[in-house]
């Protein structure tokens, strides 16, 4: 099943919004219904990024990758990174996938990898 | 408003404490009212952030109340996350400026090491936005890497610039006896020596162990009161002149400048201007150095050095005790440790310290104003203070 990530844009003046808010940050629209969910693209460019050796206690992994990215569209969004070597200014390509499994509930998030 | 002056201060050690926490809360508003030769306050604000989750005990400022027999006087806690303290200490102020109370303490406590540190690292993390960066792991040593890698970029600030803010902070922190890292180290010995890889490891690359704060027990207190109760001390009289707070966006990749810390420059603007005076009149300033990154930039953002340049200026020795604007004379964050909820207050004791010219080894000659930044989340709460001497 193809997953997406939601960006939210205000009927009133367009402003797309990641993540949600109940009133826009642009116009101060404040019926929180008027705005309009829109997949959020999935090519980017890193921005800034980290290897984190210091994970939660959940996180089974000796090390995570983490990063900040800019989309296609302009809107940014922190994820997971699945990149050897990565670089600020790099292309990457993201994915939906699990990206915290706790023991009740799973949580789904962005993993990017080089486009 | 009425003019509001910090009478009495006290504080713990920061360590590992095996006491309860209503005790670390309680104790140095023991001293502080010692300090201030007083007995009563009309009201109790108890800056803390985790009890409930790491310590399990909920409604903390009435166990505190009550340790202190101080009943029954109001008390509340005062939770804004790392910036817990500072915000207590403006709610104190308000009620005393106000006219609604003549004297209130104001007491900062955390109990962090009662877990082990991935679980203490992971509460801190509860203050990131749950869906956009808490579910990947995101935990505030990550989120000081990606911007410090930002900044290096930019900026040119290096490993050798952040390793030097450490050195100073724990120096300065060997002077100071209730700092939780006596511990002397050098530029060499963290980075360039051949152990430098397993004695400062990565935490969150570029981050090292050396560039973050201790996970620490500890409790800070301040009296806050009107002029008339603060003259019949016969102490030295240190007017809290100036209070800023600003917000900014959850999450850190909405902010349109990636290296900017807007919510510090608005806090810190507001709180100069609320005391008349501008950053240039600051003789000492206690800045939130949770990682070494931030002190330089926090430095810059208040408005001490232009942007882009604190790194510059910490070369040049201006940020150590004897220099141009000392920066964390106490050992800060870095070398005092960091009880969450205590730091803003502990933050504020220094200064009173060092504006009545008690700070032993470590005083800084005359500073006048003195100025505090305490840092909330990442940087989505920033709380100012600047303080005066008066006589
Ligand atoms: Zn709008």
């Amino acid at each position: 099943m193809k997953r997406d990530i939601y960006a939210y844009r205000c009927r009133k003046c367009g402003h797309l919004h990641y993540p949600y808010r109940m009133v826009c940050a642009k116009c101060g629209e404040n019926e929180h219904n008027e705005f309009d969910p829109e997949p959020l693209p999935k090519a980017g460019t890193l921005l800034t990024f980290t290897e984190l050796y210091a994970l939660p206690g959940d996180f089974e992994v000796p090390t995570l990758g983490l990063g900040i990215v800019e989309l296609e569209n302009g809107i940014r969004i922190t994820g997971q990174l699945r990149i050897d070597e990565p670089a600020s200014g790099m292309k990457v390509i993201g994915e939906v996938e699990v990206v915290r499994n706790e023991e009740y509930e799973k949580y789904y998030g962005m993993v990017f990898c080089e486009a | 408003m009425r003019d509001v002056y910090a009478i009495g201060i006290g504080i713990t050690s920061f360590t590992r404490l095996e006491f309860p926490l209503s005790e670390i809360a309680a104790y140095p508003v023991m001293m502080a009212l010692k300090d201030a030769g007083i007995r009563k306050v009309d009201h109790l604000y108890v800056a803390n952030m985790g009890s409930a989750r790491v310590n399990h005990q909920t409604g903390l400022a009435s166990a505190v109340v009550d340790t202190l027999s101080l009943t029954p006087a109001g008390a509340e806690v005062i939770e804004n996350g790392p910036a817990s303290g500072a915000s207590a200490i403006k709610q104190g102020f308000l009620a005393v400026a106000s006219g609604m109370h003549d004297v209130v303490a104001v007491t900062g406590a955390e109990r962090m090491r009662e877990v082990n540190s991935l679980e203490a690292t992971g509460f801190v993390a509860t203050l990131t936005h749950p869906l956009a960066e808490y579910i990947y792991g995101v935990t505030l040593p990550s989120m000081a890497g990606m911007f410090t890698r930002a900044y290096m970029e930019k900026y040119g600030v290096t490993s050798r610039h952040l390793a030097m803010v450490a050195v100073k902070n724990q120096d300065n922190a060997l002077l100071n006896e209730f700092a939780h890292i006596h511990q002397a180290i050098t530029v060499e010995g963290i980075l360039d020596s051949p152990e430098a890889m397993t004695n400062n490891p990565y935490v969150a690359d570029p981050l090292r162990f050396f560039d973050c704060c201790p996970v620490s027990d500890g409790g800070a207190s301040v009296i806050l009161a009107s002029r008339q109760v603060a003259e019949k001390t016969g102490r030295p009289l240190v007017r809290l002149a100036g209070i800023g707070q600003a917000t900014d966006t959850h999450c850190v990749h909405e902010r349109e400048e990636p290296t900017d810390l807007l919510a510090v420059r608005r806090a810190a603007a507001q709180s100069f201007e609320m005391a008349g005076v501008s950053p240039s009149d600051v003789g000492v300033a206690e800045l939130h150095d949770a990682f070494t990154i931030l002190e330089i930039v926090e430095s810059e953002e208040v408005g001490f050095f232009k942007k882009g340049e604190g790194h510059l200026a910490l070369e040049r020795g201006e940020t150590r005790i004897g220099g141009k604007i000392p920066i964390n004379p106490s050992g800060g964050l870095k070398g005092r440790g960091h009880p969450v909820g205590a730091t803003g207050v502990a933050q504020a004791y220094e200064i009173v310290l060092q504006l009545r010219g008690e700070a032993g080894k470590r005083q800084v000659a005359d500073p006048g104003i003195g100025f505090t930044c305490n840092f909330g989340g990442f940087g989505n709460n920033v709380v100012c203070l600047t303080f005066a001497r008066e006589n």
